[in-house]
């Protein structure tokens, strides 16, 4: 009986061996979903390898419960990205494959496609390898579909019905024993219709020069920096790379930051390329929508794969391109469970087909900048914007030591909005704070509201009429008074979205305002019709968190004003001016991107500030030149790898006391650094108290080397109580 | 040590708008302009303050329905008005008609 190597669930860095049941089960059957007994419970697992003995002896060895034959196997490859994120990430290899599975798949229940009724049947390789003779000579109805798909190749539901009555029950038959692959629509000459569709746009120079400088290479791995201002057309790069890759029958994998560009993003694909397959992936669909997807992936039958991070584990067996859209942002990297970052990932994949790989971004994270510079990446610019007579726009500080604010707001910034209300242009308040205000306040005994379960304060959602912690969910009612003086008169301090919202409602009665953030677009397919709405122009001013920051093209759009800004500045984080900037730029980038001149507005006590300044220039480089020389002296990344781990526990001497044993058992290898054990910069979260140890190296394969020797002494150390985690290259602390 | 009662008579003048705590308590601040003759050390001698007060809840609503000039009788409280501020604002619990 073949022994399976089965991966499961479990935050135990191995596979479990079971016996495979007497029905052949071969190598053919790796990357197989199973339900295996574990413990008293049955899991489901992947089968990772298929051996002919166990080390554990054989009396010990359980059968597994069921093979699961409703989708075919994981490919090799796929696995072989696991195997990956599992070493680099030192991660349970069982937990790295269930976390790249897509909810549904990891069930105990066989996946049953519902999605759009079937519409024509194609012959499979197993298919045309079957033998008719199988079939009992009776069977007319049978012999007869085999005999005809044989022929053609495929055929619709409608000629099987001809056929017979029950050629749709045989077909069926047919797809379960993967004869067949059934699809929902019928095939057209898709890649003919590539070329015929919404007119195309000339390319600019720097586009042109782009698209020619990927081309030549485009059949091998390299990672490429598309690094463009705000509005200079990356998205037209990346659709003529698309087209190469549909008439190469290829697909393309892009990755996106955050599910509200998908649906961007996904409109300009569609109208370029109305006949492709494209699916999209992301955490906002429904576990059969997302496993419908990732098997049309997997089969081939989609060509473009638009997704949020996740969808970087996509199986894809005739991927011919990545491209990760706006690299540098923070929501690639996963923050629990397997800490991976996807663009990371999506590189490690590009080089592992033999791909290229394409990170776009005005504003690259400065790790991807340092590669681009020393040449390990190569460098596309793209230095102008792309709609003819769009300029960058005109980006200034209003200084609110002189100019004093009013609600939130200067005396130039309501002018300003004026301004474009009377020019029937669309104006951007940029405002990276939901809610109400952030602060509940007694203004007799300065007591403020706080999480019980969380080192934050919790968010008056004027609104919704709650009080709402944004770190773990918590909510509860306004208090009627002062629990620790009793005075009643509590009241909102700070300013939120809805705040502001409520303030320019006041002062500009007539105008179209839509808040946008996280609270206003949660209901499904909220936020597609505010984009309707902007789009149509029946939106006069925008109030936004930085859900509105990203890759939004809004034409008629052409002040953008940024409120309170400056607390990033004094962040103890040393990538917060780096984030801030990209932020801003980012922001500012969506003034101005149609014929009409914008115009960007900050509000801020600091306009001297370095990093103002360089915006007031749109001078990314010169910025990160500076970052850079900080990060070399103070031995930052990109100048040297960093590796944390985590501990959480009830109480935070004990999540110390962990991490210093952590660190006492620790070889100290040279060319490592052990830092001390420190509370984090959110020392409470959930309930529960946090603590980590930072451990750097300036040669990544040391740390590696290290940290795998580290994790195994990890993972035999007494942890009652505590909850560990390996970090590598975090982005958080 | 529990005493802190204040009463002043003078009319209302600077009636803020109506505001509300996120719990839904009525807020209006006012001041209120005092002018009389008082005897101190045996002697009368004119007084004249402004006074900033503030009421809640169904307190709150019947001032914001007070026309300003009105003269009324006040009881109340004293406390400061933030706890940085060395300014004394009257927490009116009775309002009267004079």
């Amino acid at each position: 009986m073949p022994i399976l190597r089965v991966a499961l669930d479990v935050p135990v860095n191995t596979l479990f061996d079971y016996l495979g049941p007497d029905t052949v089960v071969t190598e053919q059957d790796v990357g197989t979903r199973v339900r295996v007994p574990f413990g008293k419970h049955l899991m489901t697992g992947v089968i990772m390898e298929v051996a002919t003995y166990s080390s554990i002896a054989s009396p010990k060895l359980k059968p597994i419960a069921h093979i699961f034959r409703d989708v075919p196997p994981l490919p090799e490859t796929l696995l072989d990205l696991f195997r990956f994120c599992s070493a680099y990430y030192h991660h349970p290899l069982g937990e790295v494959v269930m976390n790249g599975l897509p909810g549904r798949l990891r069930s105990s229940k066989p996946f049953v496609q519902q999605y759009r009724p079937i519409l024509e049947y194609r012959l499979t390789g197993t298919g045309r390898a079957a033998d008719p003779s199988v079939i009992p000579p009776r069977n007319i109805v049978k012999r007869r579909l085999l005999a005809r798909l044989k022929e053609t190749g495929s055929i619709t539901i409608e000629e099987a019905k001809q056929l017979s009555q029950r050629a749709p029950g045989v077909l069926k038959e047919f797809a379960s024993l993967w004869w067949v692959e059934e699809r929902a629509e019928i095939e057209s000459s898709a890649i003919a219709a590539a070329n015929t569709s919404s007119p195309v746009p000339v390319l600019t120079p720097a586009q042109k020069n782009a698209v020619d400088e990927i081309v030549p290479t485009i059949k091998q791995f390299n990672t490429w920096l598309l690094h463009g201002v705000t509005g200079s057309g990356k998205t037209e790069v990346y659709l003529r790379l698309i087209t190469l890759m549909l008439h190469q029958r290829r697909q393309t994998l892009v990755l996106v930051p955050e599910i509200n560009l998908t649906p961007q993003l996904e409109a300009v694909f569609r109208a370029r390329f109305p006949a492709i397959r494209l699916i999209s992936l992301h955490s906002g669909l429904n576990p059969s929508e997302r496993a419908g997807g990732w098997l049309q992936a997997q089969r081939g039958d989609a060509q473009i794969i638009l997704g949020t991070r996740l969808a970087v584990f996509t199986p894809l067996p005739d991927l011919g391109l990545i491209i990760v859209d706006e690299e540098q942002d923070m929501s690639f990297k996963q923050q629990d469970g397997l800490r991976y970052s996807a663009r990371d990932v999506a590189i490690f994949r590009a080089r592992q087909t033999g791909v290229p790989v394409i990170l776009g971004s005005a504003t690259p994270s400065l790790e991807t900048y340092y590669n681009a510079i020393n040449g390990r990446y190569l460098r596309l610019q793209l230095p102008s914007r792309a709609v003819r007579n769009a300029t960058l726009p005109l980006v200034r500080c209003i200084d609110t030591r002189i100019a004093k604010t009013e609600e939130g707001l200067s005396p130039p910034l309501i002018s300003a909005l004026e301004t474009s209300l009377a020019l029937n242009q669309q104006s951007l308040v940029f405002i990276n704070r939901r809610g109400y205000a952030p602060v509940l306040l007694c203004r007799s005994c300065a007591w403020t509201a706080a999480c019980q379960r969380c080192a934050s304060r919790l968010v008056v959602h004027l609104r919704e009429k709650k009080l709402r912690c944004h770190h773990c969910g918590h909510q509860e009612r306004f208090p009627t008074n002062c629990p620790e003086c009793g005075d009643q008169d509590i009241a909102p301090f700070g300013h939120g979205t809805q705040r502001v919202e409520e303030a320019l409602s006041r002062r500009f009665p007539h105008a179209r305002i839509m808040r946008i953030d996280r609270d206003s677009t949660r209901r499904k397919d909220a936020w597609q019709k505010m984009l309707e709405e902007i789009q149509g122009q029946r939106v006069d001013i925008l109030i936004g968190t930085q859900i509105l920051a990203k890759g939004h093209d809004f034409p008629n759009l052409s002040l953008v004003s940024v409120l309170n800004s400056d607390a990033s500045l004094f962040s103890s984080d040393f990538r917060a001016s780096e984030r801030l900037f990209a932020q801003l730029m980012q922001v500012a980038g969506r003034a101005g991107r149609g014929g009409i001149p914008g115009q960007v507005l900050i509000q801020t006590e600091f306009p001297n500030h370095p990093l103002y300044q360089a915006l007031c220039r749109h001078d990314y480089d010169s910025l990160a030149q500076t970052l850079l020389v900080e990060r070399k002296l103070a031995r930052f990344p990109p100048f040297i790898y960093q590796v944390l781990l985590w501990a959480e526990a009830p109480s935070i001497d004990l999540a110390l006391a962990f991490l210093a044993n952590a660190e006492g058992i620790s070889a100290k290898p040279k060319h490592i650094e052990i830092f001390d054990p420190v509370p984090a910069q959110m020392p409470r979260l959930k309930g529960m108290e946090r603590a980590y140890l930072l451990v750097q190296s300036s040669s990544r394969s040391k740390l590696q080397k290290f940290l795998g020797e580290w994790r195994t002494q990890l993972d035999a150390l007494p942890d009652r109580k505590v909850r560990w985690a390996l970090d590598v290259d975090p982005l958080e602390f | 040590m529990n005493c802190n009662q204040t009463a002043i008579c003078g009319k209302i003048v600077e009636i803020a708008s109506l505001r509300y705590t996120p719990a839904g308590v009525a807020v209006t601040e006012f001041k209120i302009s005092h002018v009389s003759r008082q005897i101190e050390a045996g002697r009368s001698r004119q007084v004249e303050c402004e006074v900033s007060a503030v009421a809640l809840g169904q307190m709150a609503e019947i001032i914001s329905r007070v026309t300003a000039g009105t003269a009324v009788k006040l009881v109340g409280f004293l406390a400061k008005k933030s706890r940085m501020s060395l300014q004394l604002v009257l927490h009116v619990n009775n309002i009267d008609p004079v």
